[in-house]
């Protein structure tokens, strides 16, 4: 070969202009726009899911604001102050319900006959008839009342409509049929002042339960058994203090103002510390997100509690001490557990978990634990268990993933200081995997407060608070979740009303929660590369 | 059998007096070696990893209070026999001796009645790479006592300075000995884990290729430090570096494919081999 045209070959070999082309792309163009490709289509579809979803939600606050101010202008507010007493006294009269229960309880213990119980409940009985009789006069006024803004708020809601009509005349042209529509305007002010005529009757009604109360105090009959003993002090504590609670609620009533503005943060205070999530009711809808936050809040963090253990546990035992055959078998195993459906696990939940739960706490020889029998099958307890289940492989990969990085050369060196295996694991590769592990157990929550279908299913629904007071107790009580409560009445509610701006705003709520958890396992994550580098 | 029994005990006790009288070990490394007490001692280990046989028939003595070198080409299976004598090829799956006693203090301490976690306390080791603890330089040295249940701040202050100027690092860290021990230099690290070793006072330390990621200053403290340990502590080295079995050890073993070719007084293993092969390796004539 001359040197001519070694030269030549060379060249060949070195410029790329010479090699495959389209569109005027060599591979390595053609590879790398693919994948930029790509990655910008993930990104256009998050931002248009993230936009949507703000876009839907944010309107809520002006329609809440509206709800919220129509609230007061029509009354409700008003009413409610008398509402909340009832209520109070309809959950007095029920603790009345739960003495019987616990007293005929220890009497049967006793081995008395119905007959004699009976006998000795009658004083018991015949005080909580006379109980009973206390809010009578009350729900007598509040029926009355309800009345009143309701039918304010349809001649409203008339009037609404009628604008509208108007304006989609003139805007259809039909000038000389929109000048028909009669639009009324509401005065609100003038309409609610009928309200606050009921004020003296108010006053009465309230000296006589007040009176009743206080006379009914000293015939609380005693009590055999202690738990009923404890159940009527706190009875009587919570009497007086209903007591002492008129004198406000009067002058609330009485410094009650339809006309008063409300600051429009309400539309968000309202929304993220509201107490209450009522919707489609005849009466005012409540969107207030605790109790959801808080079933969710709760279920997940049971959920964690068992599976933080079992999953990290798992991980440490497959990484360290298993052997190579035990590894094989276990490791596929838990995360086949992940490829099991929700709904599937649901069923699960549902016919054998929750059944036998109750059922075992139903046996005589456990009735000594406190809250035990407990009466609901569905409850957080069950969705906390199901929610575990699930959320165990998860945070077990991770955590295997992490315990494997930890060098070596680090358990060597311990093992060679003559550590055992426990020390080894609990002072050199935990701390080191520790916070790999904290990673895990994080993204293991946010796939534990993202789950729906499992707690649709198992959670029990009910919106509230559960009842702290409790004690352990309180997970053995129905609650409903943010996932679920969107799962649930996204399918019903009618497209842009307030309810359905109200489920977006959960869904913003739910967003940024697994967006801060995630941001919070990717920080502990970077942390951990650098230590371990 | 009497006798020798009594030359054993006399030489116990002069192997104690050693670590104050620097000529009596010289007699030691110059003389004949059988003066000193055998520390450890194998007999016909056959070591295997799954199938294949990575030593043969291996039989040697090690005695106390002096530094046996290991030497010979890569693969030889010198870090085989230096795990076996802490058993930390326990560790890996289907490692096994296969034949052949291994005993230490005349104990054998393949025998499933041993206690390997005593054993490892008695047997330390230093690691090729540098391993220390992601901790800081105090708790890395605190190690050994902490899972030993020493929790007493005074003692574990005394053990550290002292480990730490028995390594030679005192004076560099003494101002930094609650910073994480990563931060240290290789050599550093290295001489960290020397001093991590030495801190639960065992009775033997096994380095192997201690100074291989070292630069020849590191490398020359770790040497020096080797000397002075020597006086308290069995050393048994692994190296490469012929120049440094020539430097700091009494005794010499070359290896080849498994096999213990040759083991002899440094000195002469360097100057006058009895084998062609170690001649050969020594003089660099090798393969
Ligand atoms: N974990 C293992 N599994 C299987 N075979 C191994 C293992 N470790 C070492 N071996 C084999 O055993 C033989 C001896 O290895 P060893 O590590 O003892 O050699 P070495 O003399 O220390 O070499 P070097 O000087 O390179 O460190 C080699 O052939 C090696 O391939
Ligand atoms: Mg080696």
């Amino acid at each position: 070969m001359n040197a001519a045209s070694k030269q030549q070959s060379i060249e060949d070999a070195l410029l790329k202009s010479k090699k495959f082309r389209l569109f005027g792309l060599n591979a390595d163009d053609i590879i790398k726009h693919f994948f930029a490709g790509n990655a910008t289509i993930a990104i256009v579809v998050l931002a248009l899911i993230t936009v949507f979803l703000f876009r839907e939600g944010i309107e809520f606050f002006p329609k809440h604001y509206e709800s919220l101010r129509l609230y007061r202008w029509a009354g409700m507010e008003f009413v409610d102050y008398l509402k909340h007493e009832s209520t109070d006294l309809s959950a007095l009269n029920r603790m009345t319900n739960l003495m019987k229960r616990q007293e005929s309880e220890v009497l049967r213990m006793k081995g008395l006959s119905q007959a004699q119980i009976a006998e000795r409940l009658a004083p018991l009985d015949a005080f909580a008839a006379k109980f009973s009789e206390v809010p009578d006069g009350l729900n007598g006024l509040v029926a009355d009342l309800t009345e009143i803004p309701v039918g304010i708020l349809d001649r409203h809601k008339m009037c609404v409509n009628a604008q509208s009509h108007k304006t989609l005349l003139i805007r259809m042209g039909k000038i000389a049929e929109a000048n028909a529509v009669k639009v009324d305007v509401i005065d609100f002010g003038k309409e609610t002042a009928i309200l606050k005529t009921f004020l003296p009757q108010c006053t009465e009604i309230h000296a006589k339960i007040k009176q009743d109360i206080v006379g009914l105090m000293s015939a609380i009959p005693d009590f055999e058994s202690a738990e009923a003993r404890a159940t009527s002090l706190l009875f009587k504590k919570l009497a007086l203090k209903f007591t002492d609670g008129i004198p406000v609620t009067e002058k609330k009533m009485a410094e009650w103002n339809p006309g008063e503005p409300i600051h429009f943060y309400r539309a968000l205070t309202d929304f993220i510390f509201g107490s209450r999530w009522v919707t489609q009711s005849f009466w005012y809808d409540f969107y207030g997100v605790v109790p959801l936050f808080v079933g969710s809040f709760m279920i997940s963090l049971l959920a964690m509690i068992l599976a933080v253990p079992f999953g990290v546990g798992a991980a440490i035992y497959v990484n360290q001490m298993a052997s190579k055959c035990e590894q094989n078998m276990i490791k596929p195993y838990i995360e086949f557990i992940s490829a099991i459906p929700s709904v599937v696990l649901g069923f699960f939940g549902i016919a054998i978990l929750g059944e036998s739960v109750r059922w075992l706490t139903q046996q005589s020889c456990l009735s000594w634990v406190p809250f035990f029998p407990i009466s609901e099958r569905l409850n957080i307890f069950t969705a906390g268990c199901l929610l575990a289940l699930m959320a165990v492989p998860t945070i077990f990969s991770l955590a295997e993933d992490a315990i494997n990085n930890v060098p070596k050369a680090y358990k060597e060196a311990s093992l060679a200081l003559g550590a055992n295996k426990l020390q080894t694991v609990v002072r050199i590769i935990v701390p080191t995997a520790l916070s790999g592990i904290v990673a895990a157990v994080l993204l293991g929550f946010g796939r534990v407060i993202g789950e729906t279908m499992v707690v649709l299913l198992v959670a029990g629904n009910r919106i509230s608070i559960p009842d702290f007071t409790a004690g352990i107790g309180v997970f053995f009580q129905p609650a409903h979740t943010m996932t679920g409560l969107i799962a649930q009445e996204m399918g019903e509610v009618v497209r842009g009303s307030l309810q359905y701006r109200a489920l977006f705003m959960v869904g913003i709520l739910l967003f940024f929660i697994s967006l801060f958890i995630n941001y919070m396992a990717q920080k502990i994550v970077t942390k951990y590369r650098i230590s371990a580098g | 059998m009497e006798i020798q029994e009594a030359i054993m005990n006399y030489s116990k006790e002069a192997g104690s007096q050693h670590g104050q009288e620097p000529s009596g070990q010289n007699a030691g490394v110059t003389g004949d070696d059988r003066e000193a007490r055998i520390l450890i001692r194998c007999d016909k280990v056959n070591f295997f990893y799954g199938q294949s046989q990575a030593l043969h028939g291996i039989s040697l003595e090690i005695p106390e209070k002096q530094v046996t070198a290991f030497i010979g080409p890569s693969g030889c299976g010198k870090s085989t026999l230096l795990r076996c004598f802490n058993r930390m090829n326990d560790l890996i799956d289907d490692a096994k001796v296969g034949g052949g006693t291994i005993k230490i203090h005349g104990v054998d301490i393949y025998d499933p009645k041993v206690d390997v976690i005593e054993l490892r306390k008695r047997v330390g080791m230093v690691f090729q790479k540098s391993n220390p603890f992601p901790k800081s330089i105090y708790e890395n040295i605190c190690f050994g006592l902490r899972i030993a249940g020493m929790n007493d701040k005074s003692v574990l202050d005394e053990v550290v300075e002292k480990s730490l100027r028995g390594a030679a690092l005192w004076e560099e860290v003494k101002d930094r000995l609650h910073d994480s021990a990563l931060g240290l230099s290789g050599g550093q690290q290295q001489r960290l884990c020397i001093a991590r070793a030495i801190a639960v006072r065992p009775e033997i330390i096994l380095m192997d290729e201690p100074c291989s990621a070292l630069d020849p200053i590191a490398t020359a403290k770790v040497e020096e430090l080797i000397h002075e340990l020597k006086k308290e502590y069995t050393i048994v080295i692994v190296t490469h570096n012929m120049q440094q079995a020539g430097r700091c050890s009494d005794l010499t073993a070359f290896f080849y494919l498994g096999h213990l070719i040759e083991m002899d007084v440094t000195e002469k293993i360097f100057t006058n081999p009895k084998e062609k092969q170690t001649e050969d390796y020594i003089t660099g004539r090798f393969g």
